[in-house]
């Protein structure tokens, strides 16, 4: 790394990233001072320039948002941040390698429940993201990743579930008890990645079954 | 599960389970690689390869990463504990080479010249560095050929 490395001005420079929201963030060292500043550089991994990014120089926060830099999920990122402190010393510390696609976790889904009489809808919608294909239109998780799949589960009592699972956007449990409690789950799973998201939880109660009042 | 690279297939390879062992190491790998401003996998040498390409392009990067990369990088990793995972790819590299059947039909000729002409620009990246480096890197970008290999995945 770079020559001067006091690590009592800057630590854990690192990407945070979360469905390809990729936010820079690092704290500072005990030597640290509230008016000490901090200014971020990034570039593409095999580019020799390094950019300033605009809004992230000489800030006292110690986070930036990288989102728009790193928005090619196929490429891979370097950022760097120096630390100015109120004495003039000053220290630079760079991230690992970023790769989005590799390193971004996955919130959970968006989804609706729907109770009925009998049964249990639930729609799971798509998950936009901050990407965009070459002709500009917003991504989704399901674009990106061709083996995403949704895990369902619904707790009938503490030791009996009902489980679904697919690609698909709609679920429906069926042969539940009208006017009862349900809690279902629902979680993003990527494998070739190694992700998963999450639950999503909804509790919802069945209708009451009116058919015979 | 299985990858076809244009008409060739290559199958018993579990992606996840390359990316894994990747992951163990990839942090400890690419901090041994200072040199931010190069980068042996460039665009050039994955963006836009053709399916008829790809299996031409596969082998021989396979073929330099086993004979060359692995080859060189083996006695680091006891150094830098990275034997298990370097095992796992090395092994499941020998496993996908060894199924691939390129075409060498003549008229395959222009097909062939462009996806050696890629690896050329890999390779000669590769030789503008250090041996060491050179290695290190190579090893450090393997998250680059996965990602392209991924495209070719069929689960």
């Amino acid at each position: 790394h770079l020559a001067q490395d006091t690590s009592d001005l800057l630590q854990h420079v690192k990407f945070q990233s979360s469905n390809f929201e990729n936010i820079l963030t690092w704290d500072g060292g005990p030597e640290s001072t509230p008016d000490t500043v901090y200014s971020v550089e990034y570039k593409t991994y095999g580019e020799r320039e390094w950019l300033a990014k605009e809004g992230c120089q000489r800030i006292p926060r110690r986070s930036c948002n990288l989102t728009v830099e790193t928005g090619n999920i196929t490429e891979f990122y370097y950022a760097r941040v120096t630390a100015v402190s109120s004495g003039g010393r000053s220290a630079t510390k760079m991230t690992d390698r970023f790769s989005s696609l590799q390193h971004t976790t996955i919130k959970p889904p968006d989804v609706t429940c729907i109770p009925k009489v009998r049964s249990i809808q639930m729609i799971v919608h798509p998950t936009p993201i901050p990407v965009h294909a070459g002709d500009g239109h917003q991504l989704t998780l399901e674009d990106v990743f061709h083996d995403l799949f949704y895990r369902l589960e619904l707790h009938i009592n503490h030791t009996y579930q009902m489980h679904l699972e697919g690609k698909q956007r709609e679920y429906e449990f069926f042969g539940l008890t009208p006017d009862t409690e349900f809690l279902g789950t629902i979680t993003i799973f990527i494998p070739t990645w190694s992700k998963e998201s999450a639950p999503y939880v909804c509790r919802v109660k069945t209708l009451p079954d009116r058919t015979w009042t | 599960q299985e990858f076809r690279f244009g008409s060739c297939r290559a199958k018993g390879v579990d992606l996840q389970e390359l990316w894994e062992a990747f992951w163990a190491v990839k942090d400890a790998v690419q901090a041994q690689d200072n040199i931010t401003s190069a980068r042996l996998l460039r665009r050039e040498v994955l963006q836009d390869v053709s399916d008829a390409e790809s299996c031409h392009l596969i082998q021989a990067l396979l073929k330099f990463y086993l004979n060359t990369v692995f080859k060189h990088y083996y006695k680091r990793t006891v150094e830098f504990r990275t034997l298990k995972s370097f095992s796992t790819l090395a092994n499941n590299f020998i496993a996908i080479k060894s199924q691939l059947r390129p075409s060498q039909e003549n008229e395959m000729f222009p097909v062939t010249e462009r996806a050696r002409g890629r690896f050329l620009l890999f390779q000669r990246a590769f030789r503008r560095l250090d041996r060491e480096a050179a290695v290190t890197k190579a090893f450090g970008e393997v998250d680059i050929l996965l990602t392209w290999m991924e495209r070719f995945y069929r689960l």
